[in-house]
């Protein structure tokens, strides 16, 4: 099944490992939950030899584990659970696997933008089908959330923060009430969430301000902050991961060697370490420098040099597909590479020798294009 | 027949079964049996501790009244045992300090040396001193190495820099001593046991694996676990310096426990070695009393002399010091309080022993009990999960309140709805972390997740409200009697101002020196401990102190609370507050770095602070010698601010100057004129050094020439003097105006040569800067500064003009502010000072060249005619003579008709002479 979709979603992608989870799992599972908390979280996190599971159950989410406890207890209590954290930490895909783990349905998702109306929260109607019947049950189009709120599953909210105020609001009597009335009708004209609907939203610290959550909304949900990777090895775990999943779906035989990858944590982290001291916008990159943002880059290099190169993954193509990810602004942004370039990777090149001098080779000549 | 072969048996068959292979295992895994066995069994009994462990604690207060020892040996330097009696006057935690500044045998750079050694009431090293010292008859000896050791052994280790709150930093960068060390020793362990035991940090592991099941547990449990625990880390550590450092500490505990022994005879049954569990677990050949390994060899101390003392601590300074998590020793604290007051051990107190709950001293003393026979408490321990507590929904429940109350009060919207959800997700997070009862690290993850939002409202976050619910930071305090004598010595002298300054709050202290002349003094010690003590100590409010000015009223803000340790630091240099300051002002002046001008702000300071004329004196013959040894003038501008300042202050006060000061005066005079040709031309040295130069030259002249300088050298160091740089050169010219080798009118023509050429023009304001830093030692030129700013402003091209006047402005505020009211002055009576009178007025000097230049197209001067006009006229003879001999070929002109001061009124009559007629037609 999962050949037939250019991305399977989580539930269908790891359908084998819920069952055989659901199969052993004894503990006792809140509302109509499918696995138990912890089994979520073995789920989420992956399993260790200590938890003496006849097979092993791989990490999918790299982070923090108290984030991750935190967002399950959060999704038993009658709150809703808000992922706030930079673009490119794991937020979504953190709470497509939780929707994944806990009901087998990680597709009831509502996009949060600036054209997201309360329609699209609660429920609209099939035009066609009110002019001929009527209104009634039948020609309501129920949205994902309401859906969720039928099925007793989560919904999920993306990007929370994008949509308007008045927008964000019709959750607040979907999350206290558990109810969604329908005035239009005159029987059967309330929906009532069955037990374990809840939802998950996620929200860009990035965009704080341009929608913020009133502080009835806030109330009812439970914040957790996702900061960004900064730990090398889980950096690195997370690369290897979402790399070698991108290369199986796209059919990519290509080796990426470690010490390619230790370049590239390592001039992401060393680019971070100049954004947190710059004191204006001007003197750090526009990107945020995500873990996602590394995939990016890498996923770039790949796929440039399986297709436009000799199939070998070099320095100087990860350097290009480098600085052509983090160059969004000119000059600025260029400017901070080329400083970059000539302050570190230079003397690095010097001292350290190897695929450094690629790298070096690699990003002046795209830094020079780019000029 | 050892008591553990059974658990030895199965631990080996378990590392055949997994390790596969011949490897280390069964050696480790053994071994740790041996040690636990070992050390059970030895003579003397060894009671393994951790710190910050209410655990340790507990059992060290249930084996203390059982077993009543006579001896107690405590792993803790020997040299700081004077100070534990003292801790009886301060309020815990507190920190042993071993001090010393006077290094003899150490690297100089590695002074000032500090070791601290904090206790808290939590602590069985704590409950240990407290039963020894409050027992009659019972001995406490410290067995560790001494302060002095402690750098003999290892090389400087930088201590953690303290990032927390106020309070973390309490230690300052001394090196920290803790009474059972026992932490994984190597990174990888940490993190396994972390990772496995799905906890975040140290402190949360070993409080969820050690510390809660040993609350409990009998004596024989909590030996052999902590014990076992020591081995593990030993047996699972890196080895290299440490453990070398380590083992040599056993060496050193073991071969004093034995000579203590030795020599007091006491009986090793009713003894009680208190001593980390890494140490418990000891391999050294010298462990044990039956040992027959030849006693170590202990070095002898360096000539270094220590001084000793009390500081207050906190438990975010412990924390901060030894890297455990942020509120660990707080939570500590907590568990270790409602441990005592939930069981029925009654622990041990020093009498008098400030800050705490002042518990009965009637406790039931048992008869000792006979030592009982070891027997294996490890299997049921390892192999049991642990005994979980009970869910105590009251303090839960409590705690979710009070931390709603405090996240309101902090300005979080929280409400009632959040301690309900915080409730609820600590026993949810709890159930899912194996925990039947949430721990105070789960409620702190709930109350998080339920309160905190996307931004922090105040100065705290909801992890830190947690802390302070928990237990809060707390900050000890050395009484007065433990104090050094310099500390009490200011205390009671500040005793008139009537303030509690024991109090940890900021106390506002208002002096009016003149209605009350007894806080003089206490104004006077203000002044100096404001000199001495960090800023925020004491901090003026009102008044200053200035040469030759004080103030009738002051104001101050004294936080002596927070800042005890500096006060007990001074007291390690000296017995008095003055001669502290006597001694930092003499190490000022003598140290290799010190420079003139800091040697006459110590004369100033000495002058100010200490009064009298001796020290000022010889501080500044000590300014005298720097001044003349000084081969750079960086700090003239300093130097002349204050020996300026210091001359005025003789001038007004003594009847003359000391002889140091004219010392310093002809000393500069000649040092400067030395210097003077060098500096103008040296890049390096500024237009304000230079100018600061020629000030003190000019303006300290005649008292210089009093002294008998000589103004030739003076005026040579000026003709010698050749600078390139335009700032400079301007200074030179002002300096040869100044000493009439320029004069004004040809000054003012090289300018408007300057402004008149294009090639120059653009570094025209570097010249400008030049004059107007030239201000200070010629202030006869401020008008002509004036005057050249005008026209620069009036002629430069805005190219020119308009980049350089910030930086203008940015100079004239950095270097001459205190010539800035002169040249507005100035200014002042140059413009016109309305609006109306702008368009009619004229800069003065456009007018003086018409009148007085002394250009080519010279106008015939008016010959006024008059008497002498006449008799010149007459009489020509002699002045044709005199013309002839001086070479003029003049001719004679023909006087003006009339006064010459007249001609208007000769002009007026001569146009309209109907009215003057008139008038001579009436009067005829």
């Amino acid at each position: 099944m999962t050949d037939d979709m250019l991305r399977a979603p989580a539930e269908v992608k790891y359908a084998e490992e819920l069952d055989w989870l659901e199969s052993i799992d004894d503990g006792p599972k809140p509302f109509s939950w499918r696995l138990s908390p912890r089994m979520v979280r073995l789920f989420v996190l992956g399993s260790e030899r200590s938890d003496g599971l006849d097979r092993e159950i791989p990490q999918k989410w790299f982070g923090d584990r108290s984030f991750v406890e935190r967002s399950i207890v959060t999704l038993a209590s009658d709150r809703g659970l808000l992922l706030i954290g930079d673009p490119g930490t794991g937020k979504s895909w953190l709470a497509e696997l939780l929707s994944a783990a806990i009901c087998r349905n990680s597709t009831l998702v509502v996009q949060g933008t600036a054209g997201t109306t309360e329609d699209h929260i609660k429920y609209s109607w099939n035009v066609s089908m009110v002019i001929a019947k009527g209104q009634s049950r039948q020609s309501m189009i129920p949205s994902p959330i309401m859906t969720a709120m039928e099925q007793g599953v989560i919904g999920r909210f993306e990007e929370l923060t994008r949509s308007t105020s008045d927008v964000q609001d019709a959750l607040i009597s979907i999350l206290s009430e558990k109810y969604v009335s329908i005035p239009e009708l005159d029987d059967d004209n309330i929906v009532f969430a069955q037990p374990g609907f809840s939802i998950i939203a996620t929200a860009n610290s990035r965009d704080r301000g341009v929608n913020d959550l009133s502080s009835a909304l806030k109330r009812r949900f439970n914040f957790v902050r996702i900061p960004v990777v900064t730990n090398k090895r889980s950096e690195t775990e997370i690369v290897r991961f979402r790399t070698e999943e991108l290369l199986r779906r796209h059919r990519i035989e290509l080796d990426v060697p470690p010490t390619l990858l230790d370049i590239l944590l390592q001039s992401f982290a060393d680019l971070r370490a100049a954004a947190a001291s710059a004191t204006s916008d001007d003197e750090k990159l526009e990107s945020a420098l995500s873990t996602a943002e590394q995939i990016g880059v890498l996923e770039d290099a790949i796929l440039h040099s399986n297709f436009f190169g000799d199939r070998t993954l070099r320095a100087e193509t990860l350097a290009g597909s480098l600085v052509g990810s983090l160059a969004r602004r000119s000059p600025e942004d260029l400017a901070i590479l080329n400083k970059y370039w000539h302050g570190v990777v230079e003397p690095r090149s010097k001292q350290d020798g190897g695929p450094w001098q690629g790298f070096l080779e690699g990003g002046r000549q795209a830094i020079a294009t780019l000029s | 027949m050892s008591p553990f072969g059974a658990l030895r048996e199965q631990l080996l068959d378990a590392a055949t079964a997994f390790a596969g292979a011949p490897s280390a295992v069964p050696g480790i895994l053994s071994g740790l049996v041996d040690d636990v066995d070992r050390a059970l069994r030895e003579e003397l009994e060894i009671f393994p501790v951790c710190h910050h462990s209410p655990a340790s604690a507990l059992a060290m207060v249930r084996r203390l009244r059982e077993k009543q020892p006579k001896v107690i040996y405590l792993e803790l330097c020997e040299d700081l045992r004077p100070l534990l009696t003292e801790l009886r006057n301060c309020r815990l935690p507190v920190a042993l300090q071993a001090f010393a500044t006077d290094l003899d045998g150490f690297p100089p750079a590695w002074g000032p040396l500090s070791v601290v050694a904090p206790i808290t009431e939590a602590s069985a090293e704590y409950q240990a001193i407290a039963y020894a010292l409050e027992t009659p008859g019972v001995e406490l000896v410290l067995v560790d190495r001494s302060s002095d050791h402690v750098f003999q052994w290892s090389p400087k280790e930088e201590p953690e820099a303290a990032g927390h709150g106020d309070d973390a930093g309490l230690h300052g960068d001394a090196v920290g001593i803790e009474i059972g060390d026992l932490r994984p020793r190597f990174a990888e362990l940490e993190e396994h046991l972390l990772h496995h035991g799905k906890v975040r940090h140290w402190s949360e592991w070993w409080d969820q694996y050690v510390e809660q099941p040993l609350a409990g547990a009998d004596y024989d449990t909590y030996r052999q676990v902590m014990v076992l625990i020591g081995s593990l880390f030993r047996r699972l550590g890196p080895g290299g310096d440490r453990l070398a450092r380590d083992e040599d500490r056993e060496r050193y505990m073991w071969t004093r426990i034995r000579e203590h022994l030795a020599a007091s005879g006491a009986d090793p049954a009713e003894c009680l070695h208190v001593c980390g569990a890494f140490h418990a677990a000891s391999q050294v050949e010298q462990f044990g009393l039956a040992s027959e390994a030849p006693a170590y060899d202990i070095s002898p101390r360096t000539a270094t002399r220590w001084l000793y003392g009390l500081i207050p601590s906190s438990h975010s300074a412990i924390e901060a010091q030894f890297g455990l998590a942020s509120g660990s020793v707080s939570i500590a604290a907590a568990t270790w309080a409602k441990a005592v007051a939930r069981g029925g051990d009654t622990p041990y107190q020093l009498a008098g022993q400030k800050g705490t709950r002042k518990r009965s001293a009637r406790v039931r003393q048992g008869a000792p009990s006979p030592p009982a026979p070891v027997a294996d408490r490890l299997s049921g321990f390892m192999s049991k999960p642990p005994a979980l507590d009970d869910l105590d929904e009251a303090e839960l429940l409590g705690w979710c309140v009070d931390v709603v109350r405090l996240a309101r009060r902090n300005g979080y919207l929280a409400s009632t709805a959040d301690a309900i959800a915080v409730f609820e997700t600590s026993i949810l997070l709890a159930g899912m972390r194996n925990r039947a009862r949430p721990t105070p690290y789960d409620f702190q993850d709930a109350a998080v997740t339920c309160i905190e939002k996307d931004a922090v409202p105040g100065r705290r976050d909801v992890r830190r409200l947690c802390e302070i619910l928990l237990g809060g930071d707390r900050v000890g305090e050395v009484g007065y009697d433990a104090l050094p004598p310099l500390a009490r010595d200011v205390y009671d002298r500040l005793k008139p101002l009537g303030l509690d300054l024991e109090k940890r709050t900021i106390q506002r202290a208002l002096l009016d020196l003149k209605a009350d002349p007894e806080v003089v003094p206490c104004s006077d010690l203000l002044w100096m401990l404001r000199y001495l003590l960090p800023q925020d100590a004491v901090r003026p409010i009102m008044g200053e102190r200035r040469l030759g000015e004080r103030s009738i009223q002051e104001s101050w803000d004294l936080s002596f609370g927070r800042h005890q340790r500096s006060i007990i630091e001074l007291g390690y240099e000296g017995v008095t507050v003055e001669q502290v300051l006597e001694q930092r002002l003499r190490r000022a002046v003598w140290e290799p770095e010190a420079t003139a001008a800091a040697a006459l702000a110590a004369v100033e300071d000495a002058l100010l602070y200490l009064g009298g004329r001796r020290f000022a004196d010889e501080l500044g013959a000590r300014a005298v010698e720097l001044l003349a040894a000084e081969r750079t003038v960086d700090e003239a501008p300093e130097v002349l601010r204050r020996i300026r300042r210091l001359l005025a202050y003789y001038r007004a006060t003594e009847p003359e100057l000391p002889a140091w000061c004219e010392a310093f005066v002809s000393t500069g005079y000649a040092h400067y004129c030395t210097l003077l040709p060098t500096a103008f031309v040296d890049e390096d040295t500024g237009v304000r050094q230079v100018g600061a130069m020629l000030g003190f030259l000019f303006t300290l002249e005649s008292l210089a020439l009093a002294l008998g300088c000589d103004r030739v050298q003076l005026e040579l160091a000026v003709r010698q003097s050749h600078p390139e740089a335009p700032a400079k050169m301007a200074l030179l010219w002002a300096a040869q105006s100044q000493l009439g080798l320029l004069p004004l009118p040809e000054l003012r023509a090289r300018c408007d040569e300057l402004l008149a050429n294009p090639l120059v023009i653009p570094s025209f304001p570097l010249y400008i800067m030049g004059f107007v830093q030239a201000v200070e030692p010629v202030p006869a030129l401020a008008g002509f500064v004036v005057e050249v700013i005008s026209k620069a402003f009036g002629r430069l091209p805005d190219t020119v003009l308009l980049p350089w006047l910030p930086k203008l402005i940015t100079m004239l505020r950095d270097q001459a502010g205190e010539l800035m009211p002169m040249l507005v002055r100035e200014a002042g009576r140059t413009f016109p000072g309305g609006l109306a009178a702008v368009d009619a007025w004229a800069p003065p000097w456009s007018e003086r060249p018409a009148r007085s230049a002394p250009g080519a197209e010279r106008a015939p001067a008016p010959v006024p005619a008059g008497p002498v006009t006449e008799l010149l006229a007459g009489h020509p003879a002699a002045c044709d003579a005199v013309a002839e001999l001086l070479g003029c070929d003049a001719e004679w002109r023909a006087p003006l008709a009339g006064g010459a001061d007249h001609r208007e009124v000769s002009a007026l009559l001569a146009g309209h002479p109907e009215a003057a007629l008139a008038v001579a037609r009436l009067l005829a």
